[in-house]
């Protein structure tokens, strides 16, 4: 108990830190004792740092989607280039034959992983019939440190 | 109905070698391209599972049909291994379709 708490503490995660339990009396609406638990996440348990990849500071982004990010680069074929339309379209948005020229990939197969990105919610379509334009959702853009991390992993090929 | 259950089960453990083909080759793609603790332990699990689903092979194709008393005892409990192994196929096909999506 008081390792959870300490961890917390360090951590510097203030939202969902404890949850709380108390027994009011109605007649004079005040509580009568309070009790605080911290919730339980394997996040919170076990520093975040043993889960490091590499020695890039990861503290920032959220561990659930850096899980969701590796597998779905490292852990699926094609993936690499899955990395690499990420990496494109994080600061300019493009549409699909633009990333397939710059990638120089078959236009079908960007379609195809645009898609899996989009299922996943990584990537969003602009809402235009023709040409339309493919963009990081919030959550991609909170942790790109995620991305940057992998891609250092990847190199310059 | 009598199923040799045995069979069953060394047959579902062929067929778990075939799809952990298919998954290994491609975690060693990636491997080969992003070198990390991720990748490295996404090879190591799926070579494990491999082992042991040869190591279920070889038992059935040496021990198993040597020992007329050990196959005796073996087919007593086969049905269990034929669940756990068919369990484990499902398990990899699903493995296997959204790794190759």
């Amino acid at each position: 108990m008081f390792y959870l708490v300490v961890q917390n503490y360090q951590l510097n995660n203030t939202q969902n830190l404890k949850k709380g339990f108390f027994i009011s009396d109605i007649n004079s609406e005040q509580s009568v004792f309070t009790i605080t638990l911290p919730t339980f996440s394997f996040s919170k348990i076990i520093p975040t740092n043993i889960f490091s990849f590499s020695g890039t500071d990861v503290t920032q982004s959220n561990p659930r989607f850096r899980m969701i990010l590796w597998s779905i680069i490292a852990g699926t074929r094609g993936g690499i280039n899955r990395a690499k339309i990420l990496n494109l379209i994080k600061e300019t948005p493009m549409n699909a034959n633009k990333i397939a020229t710059v990638l120089n990939l078959d236009h079908k197969t960007v379609i195809h992983h645009v898609k899996i990105l989009a299922k996943n919610e990584l990537v969003e379509k602009a809402e235009k019939d023709y040409g339309a334009e493919y963009y990081l959702t919030q959550i991609m853009k909170n942790n790109q440190s995620v991305l940057e991390e992998i891609m250092s992993k990847i190199g310059p090929k | 109905m009598l199923i040799d259950f045995m069979l069953g089960a060394v047959v579902s453990a062929l067929l778990n070698i075939t799809l952990l083909l298919v998954v290994i080759a491609t975690y060693v793609q990636n491997m080969r391209v992003i070198r990390s603790y991720y990748t490295s332990g996404l090879v190591l699990v799926t070579v494990l599972l491999m082992i042991q689903n040869i190591v279920i092979v070889l038992f059935w194709s040496t021990l198993y049909m040597d020992d007329k008393a050990l196959m005796m005892s073996a087919d007593m409990v086969s049905h269990y291994l034929f669940a756990i192994n068919v369990i484990q196929t499902i398990g990899l096909s699903v493995l296997v379709w959204i790794t190759r999506r």
